[in-house]
């Protein structure tokens, strides 16, 4: 409905308005907590500077490289843990096992080998999304239709067409979903590195800046992070209704 | 964090096959690992049962009152926090479709932004102790909990809602708690995660103890199998707290559909 | 089945399988020999004490010596070592406890020059420790049983402060220490959060004019001429590089400490500080020499303290 969007609207010019006034108000003291039109505005100025657009390629360039090995290695595998009988039963254990350990654990493992580099990032990167897309590839494989396997079997189709006609259009959606929550992962990750360990980005922008002082440089730069968030969301979303044009029916998403 | 993977069924698998199953492949990468930090001899790269000996000298001791439970005890009061914030705002904004549409926005904002990235921001705002720990955790695991009570709430079916109005039966505790249950406990399986991570990360900044600064000292002072042996039981925590997750999932939630099939 | 559909999936794969292969690609900081000139990596900190070799790479004393220089900056003495243990560095800058704790460990380090001095002088130093205006803290006695923030525990700050208290007669097993980056240590101290900072400069000077009072000097108390930190490699570094590399170096010292001002200047370059601060500050020793009989004293206090397990010969770091 056409009024949500207003509301919408109405609810952020809510909270801009209530940013702006405590802190002038003097609720919180304004050193700590600037009124929203000075951080807009440093944010503005920011956005203005080439340092800060290099910053957010570095934060790029980390989260895409460490997303596209995630994704690539996490639908191979996925593939292969779910096709070939008995992998599945085999690796349960280790997944399972493997996959609650928070990425942020490997921290210092990460200084210690990379130091503040983009190897370090693309190994929180690569670690924390690789098991988000690799679930969903399981349950995407495990998913199979049962008639449709039947049918399969019976006409006696080849496992490579097998993977191509039958498999993958059932993954499909499950994969896209992966791809979705991997992309998001990927991206808390790559700020979180930069921010603790110090490679170059977006994360360390803020920790130097919260080093020297600059509060209001922190807020706008979280701020846009926050945006940039959104906006990678959004587009992963595009480009699983895309991809996933044909299927809206058929939408099989396991709550993440 | 999503949805628990179920392992094949196969009824009247023997006790020893299943057993064989699960320990499998976990025996064959400790040996492995084995093997190759044995023949690579790398100073990050320790043998297992050097990080065990690390394990056992190190967390069995005066570190668990030290550092391991005061970080747990700091997890769990944000988290108990943040579930408790959660839910109680959740509800009725969830059940506000004017409110609802004003604040979803606002929402997503706060719950797009990384959650690490907010511990500059709070230790500006609460100092560099206790209370800026708990604040952290709360500040990441408020935004899945809040947004998921509200998905659930806006989503009960309507011909539940009026039959309890029609038949009088309290709408709050039977229709809208257990309604939106099973997309509360989604978002507090997410919450969960953050709650962890930033447990960890809350310690690494400006912190004198707890269970992510100990590690990050062995890291500093280059005792690798310590070190491996904190990550270790970073692991582990993680992993407990997933199955005592689950499980209690498995009891509120007995009565849904999906855990019938 | 539409073919077409799956080609945006099959990009991506490709794309996937692509970005895989060119992260390979990517190569650390190696020394090449590019028309005649090593290139060499250091790890160094940014802060005031490493302003020599600021110095010494812009007056040219590296290229002399045919040292094609990059300095990188990192956050602190642990990074220094993995960052040369890993390889990505050639020499890093460190302060000492770090390199005993990593001399402990067994890791391979060979220090090379010194780094930065304390100036010995209490009063005129560039480390101190301070507390608020309205302290009841006076002396570094007064320090047991109090709150004292430090940048990193089991480092060089609590051991030098332990060892200043327990010169002027007070406790040291007592101190409570925190850690705070220095950055964030003059704020907590006039909020009150903690009762004693230790800071280096700038922050000294910064939290004076905050209104801090100064209660002992740490680096100039701890031992005679402290030697604060130093300059080191591998030893798997060629010879020849690292007697090159030291002569350089070694320039760059004298030449600091010869003249101020310009080392003044060149830390405009390098740290954000204030201009108008570093005017003020107090700037460090810089000899060439490195004081063994002091570095022995503080590794026989870091044993004593508990931050070193086993007795530590520091002439076997030493050239």
């Amino acid at each position: 409905m056409v009024s949500r969007f207003w509301y919408g609207l109405a609810g952020l010019a809510v909270l801009l308005a209530v940013m702006e006034a405590v802190p002038r108000l003097g609720l919180v003291d304004p050193r700590f907590l600037p009124p929203a039109s000075r951080i807009l505005g440093e944010l503005g100025a920011l956005l203005a500077t080439p340092e800060l657009w290099a910053a957010l390629g570095e934060t790029m360039r980390g989260w895409g490289i460490g997303l596209a090995v995630a994704f690539t290695a996490a639908v191979a595998i996925g593939f292969v843990i779910g096709i070939v009988p008995g992998l599945r039963a085999a690796t349960h254990s280790t997944i399972e096992f493997l996959r609650p350990i928070p990425s942020v654990a490997l921290i210092p493992l990460a200084t210690l080998l990379f130091g503040a580099s983009l190897g370090s990032t693309l190994l929180l990167v690569i670690y924390a999304s690789f098991w988000q897309v690799l679930i969903q590839v399981l349950y995407g494989v495990a998913d199979l239709d049962t008639v449709a396997a039947d049918t399969a079997r019976a006409y006696r189709l080849g496992w490579w067409t097998r993977i191509r006609h039958l498999v993958w259009p059932t993954a499909l959606p499950y994969v896209m979903t992966g791809l979705r929550l991997g992309a998001t992962v990927a991206f808390i990750l790559a700020i979180t590195a930069e921010l603790v360990i110090g490679s170059p980005g977006l994360g360390l922008e803020i920790q130097l800046a919260q080093s020297s002082g600059a509060v209001t440089t922190v807020y706008a730069l979280v701020v846009l992070t926050g945006l940039i968030g959104i906006a990678v969301n959004l587009g992963v979303r595009l480009l699983e209704r895309r991809v996933l044009a044909w299927h809206p029916s058929v939408r099989g998403e396991v709550p993440a | 964090m999503t949805e628990p993977q179920q392992a094949p069924r196969r009824p009247g698998a023997p006790l020893g096959v299943r057993l064989a199953r699960a320990l499998g492949l976990p025996v064959l990468l400790v040996l492995a690992w084995w093997a190759v930090s044995a023949t690579a001899r790398n100073f990050y790269a320790p043998t297992p049962d050097t990080v065990a000996r690390a394990f056992a000298e190190t967390w069995f001791g005066h570190r668990i009152a030290d550092d391991v439970l005061p970080s747990l005890g700091r997890l769990l009061a944000g988290y108990a926090l943040a579930a408790v914030l959660g839910i109680g705002l959740g509800v009725p904004v969830g059940l506000a479709p004017r409110l609802r549409a004003a604040a979803e926005p606002v929402l997503e904002f706060f719950r797009a932004i990384p959650p690490p990235v907010l511990v500059p921001l709070i230790m500006l705002l609460a100092g560099i102790d206790t209370a800026m720990k708990i604040l952290v955790i709360v500040s990441g695991c408020l935004w899945p909990i809040l947004l998921n009570t509200v998905e659930g709430v806006r989503a009960l079916d309507e011909v539940l809602t009026d039959t309890c109005r029609m038949y009088g039966i309290g709408r709050l505790r039977h229709l809208i708690i257990r309604g939106a249950s099973p997309q509360i406990m989604t978002g507090l399986r997410q919450a969960l995660s953050v709650g962890i991570i930033l447990m960890v990360i809350s310690e690494m900044f400006a912190s004198s103890s707890g269970l992510g600064f100990t590690i990050v000292l062995f890291q500093r002072g280059f005792q690798i199998p310590e070190m491996w042996s904190g990550i270790l039981l970073l692991g582990l925590i993680g992993f407990t707290l997933s199955v005592l997750f689950r499980w209690v999932e498995r009891r509120v939630l007995f009565w849904h559909w999906s855990h019938r099939a | 089945m539409h073919h077409s559909l799956r080609k945006p999936l099959l990009r991506l794969v490709l794309a996937g399988l692509l970005l895989t292969a060119c992260i390979s690609c990517g190569s650390s900081g190696t020394t090449t020999t590019e028309s005649g000139m090593d290139k060499v990596n250091a790890g160094v900190i940014s802060i005031v004490d490493t302003a020599p070799i600021h110095l010494g790479k812009a007056k040219g004393f590296f290229a002399k010596q045919k040292i094609d220089l990059t300095i990188t900056p990192v956050q602190g003495g642990a990074a220094s070592v993995s960052g040369l243990v890993s390889g990505q560095f050639q020499f890093a800058f460190a302060n000492v406890t770090s390199l005993f704790t990593a001399k402990e460990q067994g890791l391979d380090i060979k220090v090379v020059a010194n780094g930065v001095s304390s100036t010995g002088v209490p009063g005129k130093d560039f480390s101190a420790v301070l507390v608020k205006a309205d302290s009841p803290i006076k002396t570094a006695a007064d320090l047991a049983g109090k709150t004292v923030s430090v940048n990193q525990l089991r480092n060089i700050g609590d051991t030098t402060i332990r060892a200043a208290v327990r010169k002027a007669g007070g406790d040291p097993s007592q101190i409570k220490f925190v850690e705070l980056p220095f950055p964030d240590a003059p704020a907590a101290l006039q909020n009150g959060r903690v009762d004693a900072i230790w800071v280096v400069e700038p922050f000294v000077t910064q939290a004076i004019s905050q209104g801090a009072r100064p209660i002992a000097w740490n680096y100039a108390e701890a031992a005679p001429n402290l030697t604060v930190a130093l300059y080191f490699t591998s030893s798997k570094t060629d010879p020849d590089l690292v007697r090159r590399f030291t002569a350089a170096m070694n320039e760059s010292l004298t030449y600091a400490q010869q003249h101020p001002d310009e080392a003044r200047e060149i830390l405009k370059t390098y740290t954000k500080i204030d201009p108008e601060l570093i005017a003020k500050i107090t700037l460090p020793n810089w000899p060439t020499e490195v004081n063994r009989e002091s570095l022995q004293q503080l590794a026989d206090a870091a044993l004593a303290d508990g931050v070193l397990k086993t007795k530590i010969d520091v002439s076997e770091l030493l050239p």
